[in-house]
């Protein structure tokens, strides 16, 4: 019983919703798979 | 490109005021497991808006606040989707200075009378190349954007005089970058390329010469591990390189170890690319799409438990891209999974003799051809027929992709695959299950707050948010 309520209190804890989203202007600089690119300006 | 509207997508179809989940112009989510013991993900899959559910929570969840804090942000995210999927201009090239190989790679998509026979293109002619595409980007790109030219093959460096006077006259107008076997990577050529900051990416598939070299090996059958070994010693210490491995099912018990050997080489990041199956040889090699994901994702279990143990990451890009992806759909950096992909419309393909093709996957397909950049207006070459070919090629368009909740996270790639091996463009690639099993991987590590360990130091700079339930 003792267990029960501490998973419970455990889930309380515990975030119930997770949700974000970041954004950046898509400059358009975007490749294939082929190579890694640095986003470095010069 | 002006962004369409499309009011299926920001809710303004029907007199309902999108009260309701899934419901008149309600948000529409779908819910998907993520094999995770507390959280499951809901998705609104136009938008690619997620967000994680403690699994009981589910039914108040639609309930909550959450679905109407979200549709206030709703068209602006459709809007952002737009941008990213239909809005962008073409700002990178992938060069092939010459057709000729000194590899025969069992899984290169590059034909292979062309790899053993093929022309260089002269040392006039690639400064020409340039200047045009300098010419281009000055008048499409906005000011301050610097383009970016990567040299691909087959294998550039077998034309290395004209590929280096061409980084010297260009430094200034381009960021450039490098994909090579490394067989010819000597002192000099790293030299050269560190003191001008280009890209180097090197090619190895295995963390022994037994493994690595099956499917990496010159005309004569000789691999080439030794080589990359040996190049990989010059670039220490040097923060602009990383490694490709292509994924076979020669390699793919073999990529956890790959993980450790990289990372013991202080690899700055690698790519574990799934192989295409655009050609008929390569097909030969392609593994299972379960054991490829299982054996995938226990690699990146090993990245994090050396993260845990060192404090130094290993990022494995392609995986990278598509955790920023699901956080900041915006700021991905490559775009095979998105669709439109990124092929004719954020970068084309140029062949030596100066054609124009949507990605170097399509070299050597004559139907895919768009023009030539020494005849044509790059205007009018985007706008060719097979450049829409691939260009109009969307995931909604696709079965079942267009009626699965992941579809912006995965793109549905590739174009070449679906058209080659699967008789169409509206037609999947050769993998999906690797794809899913990755975007669920990612939620995972969303829900476990272990997103730095996967992605590269400082990868949230410049980014702001858009929505945060806290």
């Amino acid at each position: 019983m003792e267990k029960k309520q501490e998973k419970k209190k455990q889930a309380r804890e515990k975030e119930e919703v997770i949700a974000y989203r970041k954004g950046c202007k898509a400059e358009g600089t975007g490749l294939s798979h082929y190579i890694l690119m640095d986003r470095k300006e010069k | 490109m002006a962004v369409a509207k499309d009011k299926s997508v920001t809710g303004t179809t029907a007199p309902s005021r999108g009260r309701f989940v899934n419901t008149g112009n309600g948000p529409t989510f779908q819910v998907i497991d993520i094999d995770h013991k507390d959280y499951a993900a809901v998705i609104d899959p136009d938008t690619a808006f997620w967000s994680l559910v403690r699994r009981e929570e589910l039914a108040d969840f639609l309930a909550g606040d959450l679905p109407a804090a979200y549709a206030k942000k709703k068209e602006r995210f459709a809007r952002e989707m737009e941008q990213l999927r239909f809005g962008l201009k073409p700002s990178a090239v992938y060069f092939n200075p010459t057709e000729r190989c000194n590899m025969n790679c069992t899984y290169c998509y590059i034909p292979e009378k062309m790899r053993h026979h093929g022309r260089h293109m002269s040392e006039k002619k690639l400064l020409t190349a340039l200047g045009i595409l300098k010419g281009y980007f000055q008048r499409t790109l906005p000011k301050g954007s610097v383009p970016q030219v990567i040299f691909h093959g087959a294998e550039p460096l077998l034309n290395r005089k004209a590929l280096f006077a061409g980084i010297e006259a260009y430094g200034k107008d381009f960021r450039f970058g490098i994909q090579t076997n490394a067989t010819l990577l000597d002192d000099e050529a790293v030299r050269f390329l560190r003191d001008r900051q280009v890209s180097i990416g090197l090619s190895l598939d295995a963390p022994t010469a037994r493994i690595a070299d099956r499917t990496r090996k010159n005309w004569e059958g000789k691999g080439s591990f030794d080589q990359v070994l040996a190049a990989m010693d010059r670039l220490e210490g040097y923060e602009g390189w990383s490694v490709i491995c292509t994924v076979t099912r020669e390699n793919l018990q073999h990529l956890s170890r790959l993980v450790d050997f990289f990372h013991a080489r202080r690899v700055p990041t690698c790519l574990m690319n799934i192989l295409r199956c655009t050609l008929p040889p390569s097909r030969g090699l392609k593994p299972g799409d379960a054991e490829a994901a299982r054996r995938f994702l226990a690699a990146l279990d090993r990245t994090y438990e050396l993260y845990q143990e060192t404090g130094r990451r290993l990022p494995v890009g392609n995986f990278a891209n598509i955790l920023l992806a699901i956080i900041a759909p915006a700021a991905r950096r490559l775009m095979c999974d998105i669709s439109p992909c990124g092929g004719g419309r954020c970068f084309v393909a140029l062949a030596p003799d100066g054609d124009l093709f949507p990605c170097s996957e399509f070299i050597g397909m004559n139907r895919f051809r768009g023009g030539n950049l020494f005849k044509d207006d790059i205007s009018a070459v985007l706008q060719s027929e097979p450049f829409r070919l691939v260009t109009g090629r969307k995931v909604e368009q696709i079965e079942p992709c267009g009626r699965c909740a992941i579809r912006h996270f995965c793109g549905s790639p590739c174009p070449a695959e679906a058209h080659e091996m699967n008789g169409g463009m509206n037609r999947t690639g050769a993998f999906c299950e690797f794809y899913e099993e990755q975007v669920r991987y990612a939620f995972r590590v969303i829900a476990d707050k272990k997103v730095d360990a996967y992605l590269w130091e400082g990868w949230d700079k410049g980014l702001k948010a858009t929505f945060d339930i806290k």
